[in-house]
This record gives C-alpha cells, sequence and structure tokens, in this order.
C-alpha cells in the first residue's frame, strides 16, 4: 500500500509540475524525493499509531537517518523561503499610513519617547513593533496622524513592518508541522501549508504593521506544543508543555481573543487527561500528572501576562495627553502631567482648602459650576429651582475650584496646623469664584427627574431655604477617624437632609446647559458614579475674597516628589479601565461587518489607496480557498452526524484508526475553529472581517483535513479505488485555481499597481466589495 | 428496594398506600398554594410596578386601538380576555404606578393572573414526579418554589411573568411525560402519545408567544428530543424505519404545529387591533394603510410616481419620519447657512416635495419617474432645492450637510440626485408606497439619510438629515407615501396595504429592532446577570404605605445556589469515578441514584439555559428575568438533596439512616417554612418604617446591604 501511495503521489507531482510555475519547479523535485522517504515511514515518531508503517519502520534503519531529517527540513525550508518571498517583497512599499498602522505605529512612537498611553488591548504586540523600531533606530518623531500620509525618512518602515511579515512567513511553516503532528498524511501538510501561504488575507496582514499574524503565530504554535506535549511522558512533555505556556502567554498578552487559543489547549490538555482515566491504575500518579498539567498552564501563561504589563509600565514612565482615562492616583504617579501640579499640595484637605473634585471612574470629569441658572421651566415643562448650575465638565478651568467650609466656621483661611476633615465631618463647598455653596433639594434634576437637582444656592427668599451641608463619606478609609486626603481618598458625598449622594448621572444637559454632564443627587449610595476624589488642592492663604479669587486664576505649584504607587496597584487599575473601557469606536463603519458575513466574505475592508494612483490595498481572502474552507466545515458537520448515527447503530463503516483520526483532529480544527469564530456573535461593538483570521487558519487546517480523509476513505475500498486518481487531478485544478486567483488579487495587497476602471471592475466578484476609485477631474 | 422480597399482596397494598400519600401530598402543595397565593391578593388596590404597561396594553385591545411592544402578543391578549370576561371596560388609564383603580374592575385581570401563576407549583410537582418517581424529591423542590416569596410576589400582579411560566411548567411537564412514555415504549402514533405530543407543542407556540424568552424552552425541549431520539435509535431490536416515525411525528407536533399556532396568536392580534393608534408611526406606509383612523386608509393616490407629482417621503427605518423643511436656516457654525431639512414625524404642509428632471422646470404631458433618473426635489411651501455639498453635517460629523437651497426651484449642480429602487434595475417604474428608494446624490456620491439624532433647539428638536458617503447605510431607504398627481388614475390604498405575512414579517422585524435598542444608557443602574443568584438586589413594586418588594426567600436562593454548586462536584466525581471504573474493568450499575443524577442533570441544563445567555445580551436586563431559571434550579435541590441523602443513607445501618433521613427532611421543610413566614411581609405588603430602622417589623431581616425594604 505504501508504494503505492508513494507512486501516486508521484503522479502528482507530475501534474503538478506541468500546472505550476516555473519558480515552483526545483521545490517541487525535491517534495517528490523526499516524499519516497515518508513512504518509507519519515516521520517515524509521530506516525506510531499507523500499523503499516511500523512495519516499513524496521525495514530502513541507521544509515537514512540523517539523510531523512535534511530532506524534511527542505520542504520546511521550501515552504519558508517562499513565505519570506511573497511577505517581504517590495516590504516598504507603499510608504504611507496603511489602515490601523496608525495606531500601532502611534504607540511605537509612544513607546520610543516612554510617554504613557491607554490602549484597550494588551501590550505585547506593541512592545515586539517598538522592538523591531528601536533596533532600527527609531527616534519617534513622526505623527502618525492620518491613514495615507506619507512616512518620513526618519519612520524605519521596513524594519516595523518586519516583526508581523515574518510572523506571518512563519505561519505557513507552523502549519506544516502542526498538521504533521496532528499525524496527516505529509501531503496534506504541504497542502495545508500552501493554502495558507496563497491566502491574499494572511498576505495582506502580514504585510502592514498589524497583530493579527503575530497573535495567530503564537497561537499555533502553541497548539503545536500541546499536541507535541500530549503525546510523551515524562520530562520532554513537560518541556513542551512549558513551552505551549509561554507561547500561549504571549498569544493573549498580543491580542484578547488569543484568549480562545488558550481555552482550545486547555479543553485539549483536560481531554488528554480524561482519556488516561481508564487506563493508567495508579490513581497518585494520574492526580499528579493532571495537577502539574494545570499548575503550569495557569501559571506560566499568567506569568507572561503581568511581566508582559510589568515590562508596560516600566517602559511608560511618563505622563502624557493619554493618561487622562487613569484616576489621579495613577496619573500623579507617572512624570509630569499631572503629577508636576500635584506634587508639593499639601496632603490633608482642611477647613479652607480649596480643591478640584474628580468624577474617579468613568468619565473623567470635575465638578463645576458657572454664573449661569438653571432654566425656569425646562422643554417638557417641569420647572426648576433656577438657581445655579452645578455641572460636571470634562476639561480643566478655573470654575472646577471649590473651597471646603466647616459650617460653623466664618473666616476661609486655613489655619495653623490645618483643621483636617475627617471621615464622617460636614462641611461646605463654596465654588471658588462664585462663592455659592454647593446645595441640594427636592427638586426633580433636569435630565434625570427621578434624582435630585444640585445647584449652587441662590437665595431669592421664595421659602426654599439652603440645604447645603454634606458629609465626607471616604469609602477607602483604614479608621472611622481617617482624614481626607487628596489624590487616594475616595470619597462620596452625602447630601445631610436627603440622604442622597452627589452623583455624575451620565446624561448631557441641553445647550442651556452648555452640553456639560448632569449632577444629580441621588438615593442609591452605592453606585460607583457617586465616587469623586480631591485632585488638585492647596491651602487658602487670604481671607479677602478678591485675593482668593486672584490665587485661584494665578496659583502654580512647584513639584518635589513623586507619589508613588506600586505595580500591583498600577497593573489591577489598568485592567480595570480595559475592562471597563467603552471603545468609541465609530458605528456604521464604512467596512465593518458582522460574524454571520465572514463566512461568505461579504465585506472587504479597504487599507489604504494611493494619493495619486489607483494602487490600492485590501484585506481580502483568496475566495476559493475561503468557499472550499466554508464547505469544508459543513461536509465535517455532516460527516460526524452520519458517522455518530451509524456507530449507533452499530454499523462500522471506517476502521477505527480512521475514525480516531476523524475524531482526534475534530476536537483541535472544527472545535478551534468554532471557538475562535461564534462569541463574536456575542460582542457588542462594530467588528472587521480581520477579526474572522484567528478562526479562519482552524478553517484552513480543517479544510486540508478533509481532504486528505476523502482520499482515505476513497482508498479503503475496492470500488472507488480507481476514483482517487480523479480526485487528485479534481483537487489539482481546484489548487491551481487558488494560485491564479492569489496572483490576480495580490495587487490588492501589494499595492503597487495603477488599477484602471476596468481592472477594478474584473476583481469585483461580488457586488458587496467596495473597491475605490479617484474621481476623474 | 427490601419490598420486593415480599409478597404480591403486600406489594399492591404498599403501592396502595404510596399512591394515597402521592394524593395527600399532592393535595396538601395545592392548597398550600392556593392559599398563599390568594391571601390579599387584591392589596393594594393601585397600580403596580409594571402593570402600568400591561394594564394600558390589555385596555388598547379591548378599545382594538394599535400599539407597538416589543413582545409578542399572547400574554396580553389572554390579559385583555380576562378582562373583557370580568368586566372591566378599557377606561382606566394606568397611567403611573400607585394610581388608584377607584372602581375600575382590575380584580378579574388579577386573579387570572394569579391563578395561572399558582398552577406553576402544582405542573413543577408533576415534572420532578415525572422524571424522578421519588415522592421525597418531588416534595422538596415544589417546597422551595412553593416557599419562594420572590416566586410568589411576581406571580401575583398583571404581568406577563404569570403566564409566561405557566406556559413553560406546561412545556416542562409535557416534555418530560413525552420522554417517560418514549421509555414506556409507545408506539409514535398512539392516540397517548400523540395527544401528550399535541400538548407539549400547544404549550412550546404560547411560551413562545408570550415573551420571546421562551426560546430557551423550546431549546430545552428540543435538546430532550433529541436525546429522546438517539435513545430509540439506540435500541438495535427497532429497525430504523421505527426512529423515523418517530422523528417525523415530533417534526409535527413539536416543529409544525406550535409554528402554525404561533402565527395564528399573531394573526389574531393583527385581526382585533384595527384601529389607529400610537403605535403607527413604528410601522411602514403599506401596514398604516390597514388601520382604521390612519389617514392611508381608504386613501387613493395614483399607483406609480410621475414628474411634477406633489409627494411625501417617509423614510423607511423602524419610527423614521417624514422629509421635512421649513423657513429656517441653519444657524452660524453649522455649515452654510441655508435652510434646513430634517425628518419630522406628524404630518405636516411642509412635507410635500416635487419632483423633477435634473434639467427642466416642467416636463409635458405624464412622464413616468423611473429608477436610475436624475432628479431634482423641490420643497413645494418654500421653492429650495434639496441641496448637498462639502460641508459637514450638524450632528454626524462624517456625513454631508444636506440644505434647502435655490430660489423658486432654481438651484445649481449640487441640487441633482439620482433616484434608485433599492434592489432594483434601472428603468423601472417607481411606485408610490411599494418602492424603497435611495437618493444618491449626483456629485458627492453620498445618499441622502437620516440618523435619527435630534437636533438642538435650533432644529426644533426634527430628527437631522444628512449625506452619507458610505452607499450602505441602512436608514437610508425612504418610500413615497402621499403621491398627488391629476393625470394618472388613482389606486386605492387598499391595494398598497400589506398582507398578513407582510404584517407578520414586518411586526418581527420592528420588534427585534426594539428589543436591541433597549440599550442601558451612560451611567444608569442596570441589573446584572451576576447579582441574580446571590439574590443581591430586589425591585419595588409598589412604594409609600403599601410598600412590596420583588425579592427572593434568601434561604431559598442561597440553598439553590449552593445546590448548583454541588451537582458540579457531585456530577464531575461521578464521571470520574466511572471512568476510572472502566480501568479496573468494573462497569458500575444502574440504579435509582443514577435516574435522580440523570434527572438532575436535566433540570441543570435547563437552568443553564436560561440563564447563561443573559451574560451575552446587550439589552437592559431585570431582576425578574432570573425567575424561569429558578424553577429549574429549585428542582435540582429537590432532586439532589434526595440524591445525597439516599447516598449518604447507603452508608449508614438501616436503622441510624432511617433516623437521620428524616430528621434532615424534617429541618429541611421547617426551615423553608419558617424562613417564608419571616418574609411574607416583603409580598403581602409592609407599611411603617424601613428595615434599617430598629423600630421596623422587618429589623433584623436586611441581611445584605443591598436589599432596599
Amino acid at each position: 500500500m505504501d508504494t503505492g501511495r508513494c507512486v501516486k503521489n508521484r503522479k502528482i507531482n507530475k501534474i503538478r509540475k506541468e500546472v505550476t510555475e516555473p519558480q515552483e519547479y526545483s521545490y517541487s523535485e525535491k517534495t517528490c524525493n523526499s516524499h519516497r522517504e515518508v513512504g518509507d515511514g519519515a516521520p517515524a515518531e509521530n506516525e506510531t499509531e499507523k500499523p503499516e508503517l511500523m512495519l516499513t519502520n524496521k525495514m530502513n534503519h541507521s544509515p537514512s537517518r540523517i539523510y531523512l531529517q535534511l530532506k524534511i527540513d527542505v520542504i520546511a525550508i521550501g515552504l519558508l523561503i517562499l513565505a519570506l518571498c511573497t511577505r517581504l517583497y517590495k516590504l516598504d512599499e507603499p510608504r504611507h499610513i496603511v489602515f490601523d498602522e496608525l495606531h500601532y505605529g502611534r504607540y511605537v512612537s509612544l513607546y520610543t519617547k516612554g510617554v504613557f498611553f491607554f490602549d484597550a488591548h494588551p501590550p505585547l504586540g506593541k512592545q515586539l513593533l517598538y522592538l523591531a523600531g528601536s533596533i532600527a533606530g527609531y527616534d519617534g518623531n513622526f505623527t502618525f496622524d492620518r491613514i495615507g500620509t506619507p512616512y518620513t525618512d526618519n519612520v524605519p518602515v521596513k524594519a516595523l513592518r518586519l516583526v508581523p511579515a515574518v510572523s506571518g512567513s512563519f505561519l505557513v511553516l507552523i502549519t506544516y508541522f502542526l498538521m504533521l503532528e496532528l499525524s496527516l498524511h505529509q501531503w496534506t501538510a504541504i497542502l495545508a501549508a500552501l493554502l495558507v501561504l496563497l491566502e491574499n488575507c494572511f498576505l495582506a496582514q502580514s504585510r502592514f504593521m498589524l497583530l493579527e499574524s503575530i497573535q495567530i503565530l503564537f497561537g499555533l504554535c502553541g497548539v503545536y506544543c500541546i499536541i507535541k506535549s500530549t503525546k510523551r511522558i515524562g520530562l520532554t512533555a513537560l518541556v513542551w508543555l512549558c513551552a505551549a505556556a509561554v507561547l500561549l502567554g504571549c498569544c493573549f498578552s498580543v491580542k484578547y481573543s488569543g484568549l480562545y487559543t488558550y481555552y482550545l489547549s486547555l479543553f485539549l490538555v483536560g481531554r488528554h487527561i480524561w482519556l488516561q482515566l481508564d487506563q493508567i491504575k495508579s490513581g497518585t500518579r494520574l492526580l499528579f500528572s493532571a495537577l502539574w498539567r494545570f499548575a503550569v498552564l495557569l501559571i506560566i501563561p499568567l506569568a507572561v501576562y503581568v511581566s508582559v504589563f510589568y515590562m508596560h509600565l516600566s517602559m511608560l514612565p511618563k505622563a502624557g495627553p493619554h493618561d487622562s482615562v487613569m484616576t489621579s492616583a495613577f496619573q500623579a504617579s507617572l512624570q509630569g502631567g499631572l503629577a508636576s501640579i500635584t506634587h508639593g499640595q499639601p496632603l490633608h484637605v482642611a477647613h479652607g482648602s480649596q480643591i478640584t473634585l474628580r468624577h474617579t471612574h468613568g468619565r473623567t470629569c470635575w465638578l463645576h459650576s458657572h454664573a449661569h441658572v438653571y432654566p425656569v421651566r425646562y422643554a417638557d415643562g417641569r420647572g426648576s429651582s433656577h438657581q445655579q448650575q452645578v455641572t460636571c465638565y470634562s476639561f480643566k478651568d478655573v470654575n472646577n475650584w471649590w473651597i471646603v467650609k466647616r459650617p460653623d466656621q466664618a473666616s476661609l483661611a486655613v489655619s495653623r496646623p490645618p483643621d483636617a476633615i475627617r471621615h464622617g465631618d460636614i462641611v461646605q463647598l463654596l465654588h471658588g469664584i462664585t462663592s455659592r455653596a454647593l446645595n441640594s433639594h427636592d427638586v426633580a434634576a433636569a435630565v434625570s427627574p427621578q434624582s435630585q437637582e444640585v445647584s449652587c444656592y441662590i437665595d431669592y427668599n421664595v421659602s426654599m431655604p439652603a440645604q447645603n451641608l454634606w458629609r465626607v463619606d471616604i469609602v477607602n478609609r483604614d479608621s472611622e477617624e481617617s482624614t481626607w486626603d487628596s489624590i487616594r481618598s475616595l470619597v462620596r458625598l452625602v447630601h445631610v437632609d436627603t440622604g442622597s449622594g452627589l452623583r455624575y448621572s451620565g446624561r448631557q444637559l441641553p445647550a442651556w446647559g452648555f452640553h456639560q454632564h448632569e449632577i444629580v443627587a441621588d438615593k442609591v449610595l452605592s453606585h460607583q458614579d457617586t465616587i469623586w476624589n480631591v485632585e488638585e488642592h492647596r491651602y487658602t492663604k487670604a481671607d479677602d475674597r478678591k485675593e482668593r479669587e486672584r490665587e485661584l486664576v494665578t496659583a502654580e505649584m512647584i513639584p518635589t516628589a513623586v507619589t508613588q504607587l506600586t505595580f500591583w496597584e498600577k497593573f489591577t487599575e489598568l485592567q480595570y479601565k480595559m475592562i471597563a473601557h467603552a471603545p468609541d469606536a465609530p458605528h456604521g463603519h464604512m467596512f465593518a461587518s458582522e460574524p454571520a458575513e465572514w463566512p461568505l466574505l461579504v465585506r472587504s475592508i479597504a487599507y489604504w489607496l494611493s494619493p495619486d494612483s489607483n494602487a490600492q490595498i485590501h484585506l481580502i481572502g483568496n475566495i476559493v480557498t475561503w468557499y472550499t474552507g466554508t464547505i469544508s466545515v459543513v461536509v465535517y458537520s455532516a460527516l460526524l452526524a452520519i458517522y455518530s448515527v451509524r456507530k449507533r447503530r452499530a454499523c462500522e463503516d471506517l476502521p477505527p484508526f480512521v475514525l480516531n483520526k476523524f475524531y482526534e483532529t475534530g476536537y483541535t480544527l472544527f472545535l478551534g475553529y468554532w471557538l475562535h469564530y461564534l462569541p463574536y456573535f456575542f460582542i457588542d461593538r462594530t467588528l472587521f472581517l480581520h477579526h474572522y483570521l484567528p478562526a479562519y487558519i482552524f478553517k484552513i487546517l480543517l479544510l486540508a483535513y478533509i481532504m486528505d480523509h476523502i482520499y482515505l476513505v476513497l482508498q479503503l475500498h475496492e470500488k472507488t479505488k480507481h476514483v482517487t486518481n480523479l480526485f487528485i487531478l479534481c483537487v489539482t485544478i481546484w489548487l491551481s485555481y487558488i494560485v491564479l486567483t492569489f496572483k490576480k488579487f495580490s495587487v490588492l495587497n501589494y499595492g503597487n499597481v495603477d488599477l484602471k476602471e476596468n481592472d477594478l471592475m474584473s476583481l469585483r466578484w461580488k457586488d458587496t466589495w467596495d473597491f475605490i476609485l479617484h474621481k476623474k477631474i | 428496594m427490601t419490598h420486593k422480597l415480599q409478597g404480591n399482596v403486600h406489594e399492591s397494598n404498599l403501592f396502595q398506600s404510596k399512591t394515597t400519600i402521592w394524593w395527600i401530598t399532592f393535595s396538601l402543595l395545592c392548597g398550600a398554594t392556593f392559599l398563599t397565593r390568594y391571601y390579599k391578593v387584591l392589596e393594594p388596590d393601585h397600580v403596580c410596578w409594571d402593570e402600568t404597561h400591561f394594564g394600558k396594553m390589555a385596555s388598547w385591545y379591548i378599545n382594538r386601538t394599535f400599539f407597538f411592544d416589543v413582545h409578542p402578543p399572547l400574554g396580553k391578549m389572554l390579559i385583555a380576555l380576562s378582562g373583557k370576561l370580568s368586566g372591566y371596560d378599557g377606561t382606566f388609564p394606568f397611567e403611573k404606578p400607585g394610581d388608584k383603580y377607584d372602581g375600575a374592575r382590575y380584580q378579574g385581570m388579577r386573579l387570572f393572573c394569579t391563578t395561572l401563576g399558582a398552577l406553576v407549583i402544582p405542573l413543577t410537582f408533576l415534572s420532578i414526579w415525572e422524571m424522578t418517581k421519588s415522592l421525597e424529591a418531588t416534595f422538596i423542590g415544589t417546597l422551595l418554589l412553593l416557599c419562594d416569596v420572590g416566586f410568589m410576589t411576581l406571580n401575583r400582579y398583571i404581568l406577563l411573568d404569570p403566564i409566561l411560566l405557566f406556559f413553560m411548567s406546561c412545556s416542562i411537564y409535557g416534555c418530560f411525560k413525552v420522554s417517560t412514555l418514549t421509555n414506556d415504549g409507545l408506539l409514535p402514533f398512539s392516540p397517548r402519545m400523540l395527544s401528550w405530543q399535541i400538548f407539549l407543542g400547544t404549550s412550546l407556540a404560547c411560551t413562545m408567544s408570550v415573551k420571546f424568552v421562551g426560546l430557551f424552552v423550546v431549546l430545552f425541549v428540543g435538546l430532550r428530543t433529541v436525546a429522546d431520539l438517539w435513545n430509540i435509535l439506540g435500541d438495535l431490536s427497532k429497525p430504523v424505519k421505527f426512529t423515523i416515525t418517530h422523528l417525523i411525528v415530533r417534526t409535527l407536533t413539536l416543529i409544525v404545529w406550535p409554528f402554525v399556532l404561533y402565527v395564528f396568536f399573531f394573526w389574531i392580534h393583527l385581526t382585533v387591533l384595527s384601529k389607529s393608534g400610537n403605535g403607527d408611526g413604528f410601522y411602514s406606509s403599506g401596514f398604516q394603510a390597514r388601520l382604521e383612523g390612519n389617514s392611508l386608509h381608504n386613501a387613493s393616490a395614483p399607483r406609480v410616481l410621475a414628474y411634477g407629482a406633489l409627494v411625501t417621503l417617509k423614510n423607511h427605518r423602524t419610527g423614521g419620519g417624514y422629509l421635512h423643511s421649513h423657513h429656517h436656516l441653519y444657524p452660524a457654525g453649522v455649515g452654510a447657512r441655508q435652510q434646513q431639512i430634517t425628518t419630522y414625524t406628524h404630518k405636516d404642509e411642509n412635507n410635500r416635495w416635487q419632483i423633477k428632471p435634473y434639467n427642466r422646470e416642467r416636463v409635458e404631458g405624464t412622464v413616468v419617474v423611473r429608477s436610475g433618473d436624475l432628479v431634482r426635489v423641490t420643497h413645494a411651501p418654500t421653492g429650495r432645492n434639496l441641496h448637498s455639498h462639502r460641508e459637514r453635517a450638524p450632528l454626524t460629523a462624517k456625513h454631508l450637510q444636506v440644505t434647502g437651497y435655490g430660489e423658486d426651484g432654481v438651484g445649481d449642480a449640487n441640487d441633482v440626485w439620482k433616484i434608485v429602487i433599492s434592489g432594483g434595475k434601472d428603468g423601472e417604474e417607481i411606485q408610490t408606497v411599494r418602492s424603497k428608494l435611495m437618493l444618491v446624490h449626483y456629485l458627492q456620491a453620498c445618499v441622502l439619510t437620516t440618523t435619527g439624532k435630534q437636533l438642538p433647539k435650533w432644529g426644533y428638536e426634527q430628527q437631522e438629515v444628512s449625506c452619507n458617503p458610505n452607499l450602505r447605510d441602512k436608514n437610508a431607504l425612504w418610500n413615497i407615501e402621499d403621491n398627488v398627481f391629476d393625470d394618472l388614475p388613482k389606486v386605492s390604498f387598499e391595494s398598497y396595504a400589506s398582507g398578513f405575512l407582510e404584517r407578520f414579517y414586518e411586526s418581527h422585524a420592528v420588534m427585534f429592532q426594539g428589543n436591541s435598542g433597549l440599550k442601558p444608557k451612560e451611567g444608569e443602574v442596570t441589573s446584572q446577570p451576576w447579582q441574580w443568584p446571590i439574590n443581591y438586589r430586589g425591585q419595588f413594586f409598589s412604594g409609600s404605605t403599601h410598600r412590596i418588594y420583588l425579592l427572593g426567600n434568601p434561604v431559598v436562593w442561597w440553598t439553590n445556589l449552593a445546590f448548583l454548586i454541588i451537582f458540579f462536584l457531585v456530577y464531575i466525581i461521578n464521571s470520574i469515578k466511572e471512568k476510572r471504573a472502566e480501568a479496573f474493568g468494573v462497569s458500575r450499575q444502574v440504579g435509582e441514584g443514577s435516574l435522580l443524577l440523570n434527572a438532575a442533570g436535566w433540570t441543570f441544563i435547563g437552568w443553564a439555559l436560561h440563564y447563561i445567555p443573559f451574560w451575552a445580551m446587550g439589552r437592559v436586563l431585570y431582576f425578574h428575568h432570573y425567575f424561569p431559571a429558578l424553577v429549574f434550579s429549585s428542582m435540582l435541590t429537590g432532586i439532589l438533596t434526595e440524591y445525597l441523602l439516599s447516598s449518604v443513607r447507603s452508608y449508614l445501618s438501616p436503622e441510624l439512616g432511617k433516623t437521620a433521613y428524616h430528621c434532615i427532611i424534617g429541618v429541611v421543610i421547617s426551615t423553608t417554612v419558617y424562613s417564608f413566614y419571616l418574609f411574607s411581609p416583603l409580598a403581602y405588603g409592609m407599611s411603617g418604617p424601613l428595615a434599617s430602622e430598629p423600630n421596623s417589623t422587618m429589623a433584623g431581616l436586611k441581611w445584605l446591604e443591598s436589599w432596599e425594604f
């Protein structure tokens, strides 16, 4: 049977020689040579399950061993070289900002300068880009302002794009190894690698400063190591597992969607242990092996993740324009920025303190008031108190200053020693510029009528007395006697008369409130929007009002020392903000797509359009592979159902080893596909085609496997044996179609050819694809 | 199972006494159920919580006025029916919670809902019995549900939940009944089997027609059915044909029949609501033409659009308005200072537009406008042309501004639009109401759309109209509604009116859009799924002097929570044990324990199906969404208690085992009942100070800070 298969495979080669291009010629030659060895039992270590290969193992022993290894490498190296050729070809063209390079490039610049930034994705991918950039000597002086801006000479475009490009090339290699490791036929592995190689979307994604190819590479390597480890025992298994754990940790430190790969690996290891349950007799040994496996898989990835963030935070010590998302305490720990304002300011808030009150969680804004009053009647007919507006304002402003005052003291100057405010104390808050006191009363708020209005009290003598006493409730107090500290203390201001808490309601006021955010007093105290903290703080020196105002307007503090936050405090805060961060990605983006549209490649994404020609770059898949991939998922599901039903009826159609392999591969590839795809149906934000790529690579592997499976089934039965040649012919024709499509669409990946309207129309195979044409002038 | 050894006579005696005990237990529980549910059911005599919605909708049904709601119609129709039968005349406004009924006959509706809600308890009893055939498990499971104060509160008012829970319980019962019958080997076409399957199908259809969460129980029944079929298939003594017959019968009774019923309910809904009401605006022109009192009803207009016709253009998005303009300019700083273009939901003279060819003022004779034509659209009252240019739209930065430009219809090249039928071919005639139109700006290649955002005061809070460069905008579809042109024969609107299936389809589109539009606003306190199983926070049903607070009985809920975790552990340990047994070549025998565990597994699946999907939902969630899951969770607790107790019992000596067993059962029952007694004021109404104050009747019961009673 072996020799027979070898002959057939050589036949494929002949056919291949006819259809493939000359540059692949030499490569085919090599594969033919090597193949004969494979038929003789080449990947002996991993194919022990195959009974027929066991036999041939004995036949040729030592002399061919080195020879054999070399040949396998030749295939791999051939694939890698091909991949590198496609991925690295004219890498620095176009020298313009392409798509999300806008963001990632900007982050690289910020890393170079050490300026803190906030991003909802984990940092490893960006760090790798930065590493390449810094080796090539990038100085960070380029503003990534919008897509299409040409790069200046100081940007090492090639180096920055090298990381994803090399990752994308190794992706081809790892698919080859992974398929071999799944104990599939070598031809299947080559097929899979070719499919990845000839896939336009992976090509496009690898050629620019984008993170998907890095993430997928880490993920697939991780899965590869996991499979290796499940097939070994003892120390080797441990080593492979550790490698897998590190790689998987890296995978989800690049993008959180890498977590799905991690779950897949957890499942594979869990299944491995499960299968051992009825084989190994010793319970302790079993328990031990389960424990160390899960320990490794939990601890190492987590450690990788944390250390990536440790590097991230230590690489970014300086404050910058992007740190306003973080709490005051976090900002104050950065060099410059808020730190330079708040250093040297007094710690304890006391009677007479001038403070700005920041809304701690969620939107960054400060308690604000100004010399405008609430309108007498709102648009819906409700009345207001007609007193001075209190809002939450998102920008720093002199009107954000408030003065803390004890109700029973008249002078505002801070005594010596300062009369510190403690938890539970009752205070009044005077607005710095207008000197009116913060007040709340039983009047419905402007936009959220279920809550109370908050105003600065104006005495109209209309039987509406001032209710301006607030109790200071320090949320993170150590003891009941805690002092109110600037920056550090999180406080809730509870209105004494009604028990309501000062709260940011999240809604915007209409034009009369200058579209600032509404402040209300709310009965529900436990909401996190009732939490505030003092950001800027200083003691009032003069008692005179005019003098105080001048102080407010002119004050500038000189920094003396940096406040310290431990790594863990920063880490937890950053994690929290990343989870809570609502992406303000534009809804209804022109090239956004729905998960349900992905398997049929309904939409593409325009990455770049040349400013002076119609050369353009799109993320678009190789439609032949794409559709057959989708069909392969359907075929696998159908086969799964048929085989299960047949088995239930106790009919054995396939020999157990074929069936086992069918299930084994299914657990990795089929499950892997759905695990990376299904969650997107439940994600409520703008999605793009490139979110599908991690799932898609599993689909390609599944496609290759289905081909392998059909071939095997055809081989099994005498009747269908002669159809195999036809099948191989079909596969070859199909493959050549893939090559042609790849070549045709690669103009949209390299973006180096000016496309006429006709060219574009001939590429527009689906009328839902949108390409861009410059208008004729 | 010692009595197996005893004589035949003895056994039948025992069986007799067992049946008697069964009936006593059942009637005891039923009695307790109705006693607790009907006690003070008519208090408070004011509108409680969501009664304001469902009462209002019942009134609309009685008055036959059309309205829009995100839920399917059956529940509300049943409420309306019960109201009608008990003499409610549909005049009470149900304005807001707390309004006194003052003689309005709400009693019938409330009693109806309470009755359905009460029936859930006996149905649960029957379901657990069907699953386990263990009276202890059944009793404990049902008792937990009976003694849950929250469950009782939710089921005593004019709400959809009692109706939903009732039909859901019917489905669960039917599903397990069918599965027992299948296991007994009943033939697919036997009358008993068929009637139970039709019962199950009917319950499924009703559940789905009350609220869309009924989908989860459909899924549950689907899984159970697949499992049944799988079992039948595994019986090698029967031919495959047997399985296929089963499959066919089930497809008919559990898929086709429910679907027909579901459509039928919508048919009733759409037939009953024949008068125009406040829901009209959500629906298309064709839909509105069916409603009596709507301006489109019995109106007539030319079938096609001709040049020179006066028309109104309605936006196709849900609740979309008419293209509108008026004698006011965009203020300084908002693009060019030209005339405003908006959409406006009310009918108004300023919604009228005239269609003209792009290059001529007048057309001789009657020329029909065709898809792909270049046209100008002139605002009839002011004579300005619909115009767009390279200025950003007032609110949406990425869109272009749309203005009214020119004088008496004379403008510039930026007034030219290409009129296209969406999904149609070039050259097709443009039809009134039916055609979905896109207006593509000829020079800027953008499409006329409305963003649905409200303009500030200067725009009279009408909605923004802009020109979107993304031609795939789903809001960019318009249709001609009024069409005034004298030279063409008029056709009655009757012919545009949508048929039933179109309206059925449209109602669903609108409902789903409404459902997904229920997004929490920034800063709003919403209930979150993690809070539910731990009974974190309740919901006030009624305030002031007669306070009612929807909150689960913490004893029941926390026990349920613990048992969910215990089940998980027990299940894992059990499967590992089984797998390990294979390693030593022994297979564990199937006993009563595995029957219980299997039943527990199914209830666990039921719980997961009714709880986990909420984690993935983006819409606003409420505490009461957890109650369907609670039914399953209580069943699980009952079954698992029995399983654990009998496992423990098997380790002890018979004498000791029996004593311990009965002691524990006694403790469980008394704790549950006592906790019900403690927390029952939550449901029956509290007055006086809040529980946080020491002199309250509920003092000491505020076990969690987050409870607000």
